[in-house]
């Protein structure tokens, strides 16, 4: 009997927004030894880029604090795991001045096959994203991003979408 | 060398262009939202060119956002091109976003600077 053994990579870096390439970089090279569709592996480097975002951003408050982010390959999917150990999940963000335009999360739902977010107030969050190598049918159009541009020029997920 | 860089093309008339290469996200757009306030300070048209962009994310888009406002609110013409060849990484983040009519975004530059300098005018 073999034992097949799953490639994984793990990360872990300064959560600042000069690392966010890095884990793309990353990502692309283990895309390319998984020869994933190119579609896929573009909404796979766009989540993460998301994911990633959202813990520079939101996760430590403008304080130091640590990214970290694992990526297990199976024979049919790619799961990216991003974690931090911040403030945790909030319901809405705090701030919106930039660079938050509030569309990470959309984003993420609508470009991977499945995500989950695990968390609580004071211990961190976790975005688990799978992607399938061989997609059935595009995720976009399960979860599509609602919302649009609101007055204020971010934003907004209950304006109407653009006609 | 920059491998990313955003450069300001002032060779049209009263239209300057933002060209912007490369992969971009939180990490560079503050100098993409300097260049844009460069662009927009010139009082006249102004145009984003992603051409040789190959992948932008939602802070990008923040940017794009904002300048467009001010724009707006300036009557100053305000276009994004992205070539006829585009990226999966910038096609993809603005037609899942339905912003391509928004912003707008066109193809070709010379298109995208017509377009600019009809909005300084209208």
């Amino acid at each position: 009997m073999t034992v097949a053994v799953a490639p994984e990579v793990r990360l872990t870096m300064p959560a600042r927004a000069e690392g966010v390439g890095v884990v793309r970089q990353a990502l692309a090279g283990m895309a390319d030894a998984l020869a994933f569709n190119a579609a896929v592996v573009a909404d796979m480097k766009m989540a993460v880029t998301e994911a990633c975002t959202n813990v520079v951003v939101h996760a430590y408050d403008g304080e130091e604090g640590t990214l970290e982010v694992e990526m297990l390959a199976d024979d049919a999917s790619l799961t990216i795991v991003v974690r931090d150990w911040g403030t945790g999940i909030q319901p809405r963000p705090h701030r919106r001045e930039a660079p938050a335009l509030g569309l990470g999360l959309p984003l993420i739902a609508a470009l991977s096959d499945s995500f989950e977010l695990r968390g609580s107030t004071k211990s961190g969050a976790e975005v688990r994203m799978t992607f399938i190598a061989d997609r059935a049918a595009d995720p976009a159009a399960a979860n599509p991003v609602t919302g649009g541009v609101g007055d204020d020029g971010r934003w907004e997920p209950e304006a109407e979408p653009p006609a | 060398m920059d491998a990313n860089p955003i450069v300001l093309d002032e060779s049209a008339a009263d239209v300057v262009v933002v060209v912007v290469e490369g992969e971009h996200d939180i990490y560079t757009a503050p100098t993409l939202r300097e260049r844009l306030d460069e662009a927009l300070e010139r009082g006249g048209g102004v145009v984003v060119d992603l051409t040789a962009a190959t992948f932008v994310d939602s802070s990008v888009l923040g940017a794009l956002l904002d300048a467009r406002r001010r724009a707006l609110d300036a009557d100053q013409g305000y276009v994004v091109c992205v070539g006829a060849q585009v990226e999966p990484g910038v096609q993809r983040i603005l037609d899942i976003t339905g912003l391509v009519p928004v912003l707008p975004v066109v193809g070709d530059r010379t298109q995208a600077i017509e377009h600019a300098r009809d909005g300084v005018r209208g």
